[in-house]
């Protein structure tokens, strides 16, 4: 909701992909929290999140491979 | 929104409209809907119930004794059906028609008209659904999942269980994007999506996995009409097609389907924890977090529920491990409801109870269903009581138990009058105790290796199904006693304060008068 043209300065690829991970493990700073609250869009956080969801997949994936061989 | 906002207010004079019958029929009203929702799944609860006890009648000794075992099958697969599709599924969303609104701030949900559609499809659903029953041959027989080659099978009954899923699940898309789009574009001005209620935020995300995958369930079961009636040989492994194949496209809908009928739950248990703990919620952020990473893992574990079909065995470990990697959120938002009661100023009121005992018995439906995500263990119990103990003990004490919850919590707020605390708490206590003597003994049937949707068996089964089925009954009978509590609390309840739980802190116990006006927010509330 918050949209305001200083705001979306502050995206980067790399703040998504520390929501995203911190929300897979359910753990965040309040201070990193509030200003992704601020900062990110909803469409941020899925792309991120579906990217995420794919990594996950592949890390299971891998560790499956792993304990096969 | 400023421009939804202003339509809404122009409108302020018109509250005028049609009476009697014609007021449900035509309604855009998100309250009125909500009701209609309501009262529809409590209907269906009720059919879906009375199908719970034929079954549980039948099984209540070992022989063939009141159904035929055809028609034991067209019971065991209507109550599946029914319950999931047309009592717990449009319960969550009658909730979320009338509490998603009023707790953003919002005058309405954004597509009034569709939202008016979308419950008025249920109706017709369900007539074909139990409808099925009385046309030649009966009602689909093949299960609540409906695997070929039985539902490539079946009579006419199964045609009709096809089309009523189509338009259920046409139902549950536009609910779903009529929640997405009210709660993104219509909150009011300083309800940031951190500041949303975790009602509306697991409904939020619930309504995503909706989207996602309600049209592969409409999908297979196209795939499946017109293997019945088209000559074409999807899963008719003679015309070249694969009857595994379903199971992977049905179970790619139906474990997200599982978390559709659980976040809302944990939406409502959220709500009310905190309210009756007089604390704020533990942990907020990482439950948003949890809800959404359930929500992510649930499209990666369908084939856990196929193991036995047949599976190399990396495919087996990557669904045994994405599987077992669930209860890390589920475990947080039970360490999160539990940090929230952990010395907080306790009353323990029946939505309360409802809540801790949602959290109980979840806890042991989750632990059983980490036990059968384990390969090994899976391939023992797969189709045995230890499954139904299982996904009941979830989907009850899980969905039907936090609904109950809500529904006592809510209901001041809906009706203007509260229910009678003494017979909640019966209603509670009896819940709770015939609950687990139905489903708990059906564990050690499961692991005696008593098969499911069977209507007979052998005779080292008779005692717990006995204790079983007796508990059946008495769990029916309770939810008698829910229907009189909300009746009387509708008719004759003493007159509700505008805010009877001093924790309550959402909008609209803090900005609406009780019982909440037929309009709301139609100046949205400054949140801060």
């Amino acid at each position: 909701m918050s949209n305001s043209p200083a705001d979306k300065n502050h995206v980067s690829v790399w703040q998504i992909a520390k929501a995203v991970l911190s929300a897979f493990m359910g753990i965040r700073k309040k201070s990193d929290l509030e200003h992704d609250a601020a900062t990110l869009k909803p469409a941020h956080v899925i792309i991120g999140g579906i990217i995420g969801g794919l990594l996950f997949v592949i890390g299971v994936f891998s560790v499956v491979k792993l304990v096969i061989n | 929104m400023a421009a939804v906002h202003g339509d809404a207010h122009g409108h302020e004079h018109d509250d005028h409209h049609p009476s009697g019958i014609m007021r449900w029929i035509t309604t855009t009203n998100h309250k009125d809907i909500g009701t209609m929702y309501l009262w529809f799944s409590f209907a269906m609860f009720l059919v879906g119930g009375t199908l719970a006890m034929g079954i549980r009648a039948e099984l209540y000794q070992p022989g063939i004794q009141i159904l035929e075992p055809e028609l034991f099958n067209q019971f065991t697969t209507l109550h599946g059906l029914i319950m999931v599709f047309g009592a717990i599924m449009p319960a969550f969303v009658g909730f979320a028609n009338w509490q998603v609104p009023m707790m953003i701030g919002a005058p309405d949900m954004a597509f009034a008209r569709m939202n008016n559609w979308s419950f008025w499809l249920l109706p017709v659903a369900a007539t074909l659904l139990v409808g099925s029953f009385f046309v030649p041959g009966g009602a689909a027989a093949g299960g609540w999942t409906f695997y070929p080659p039985l539902s490539t099978q079946g009579g006419l009954g199964v045609d009709l269980m096809i089309f009523s899923v189509h338009i259920l699940g046409a139902s549950s898309i536009m609910g779903s994007i009529n929640i997405i789009t009210t709660i993104l574009n219509m909150r009011a001005p300083g309800m940031t999506m951190m500041k949303m209620p975790l009602f509306v935020w697991t409904w939020l995300i619930t309504a995503y996995l909706l989207v996602l995958v309600m049209p592969v369930l409409a999908g297979v079961v196209t795939m499946l009409l017109t293997d019945r009636h088209f000559g074409t040989s999807f899963f008719n492994a003679a015309g070249g097609g694969d009857p595994v194949m379903f199971q992977h496209i049905f179970w790619f809908f139906g474990h997200p389907e599982v978390y559709i009928m659980i976040l809302p739950s944990f939406g409502i248990v959220s709500e009310v924890i905190p309210t009756f703990s007089r604390k704020p919620l533990f942990g907020y952020s990482s439950m948003v977090y949890a809800t959404a990473s359930i929500a992510i893992l649930s499209c990666v574990v369908w084939a856990h529920h196929m193991f036995t079909a047949g599976m190399p065995t990396v495919g087996q470990l990557f669904f045994m491990y994405a599987t077992m990697l669930i209860a890390v959120p589920t475990g947080v938002k039970v360490f999160n409801w539990t940090a929230t009661m952990w010395r907080g100023s306790m009353s323990f009121e029946t939505p309360m109870l409802f809540s801790i005992g949602f959290i109980f018995l979840f806890v042991i439906g989750g632990f059983s269903g980490v036990i059968c995500a384990i390969v090994p263990i899976d391939i023992q119990v797969q189709d045995t009581y230890y499954v139904i103990a299982h996904f009941h003990y979830v989907l009850v004490s899980g969905s039907l138990f936090a609904l109950f919850a809500g529904a006592y919590y809510w209901i001041p707020k809906w009706t203007g009058r509260m229910y009678n605390e003494t017979l909640g708490k019966w209603h509670f206590w009896l819940s709770m105790f015939f609950f687990n003597m139905t489903f708990f003994v059906q564990h050690f049937l499961g692991l005696a290796g008593m098969p499911r949707r069977i209507p007979d068996y052998n005779l080292q089964f008779a005692d717990f199904n006995m204790i079983s089925s007796l508990g059946a009954f008495g769990f029916g009978l309770t939810q008698l006693l829910f229907l009189y509590i909300m009746i009387n609390c509708i008719r004759s309840g003493d007159k509700a304060p505008q805010k009877p739980w001093d924790g309550a802190t959402t909008l609209e116990w803090t900005h609406l008068p009780t019982p909440a006006p037929y309009h709301s927010f139609e100046k949205p509330p400054i949140v801060k």
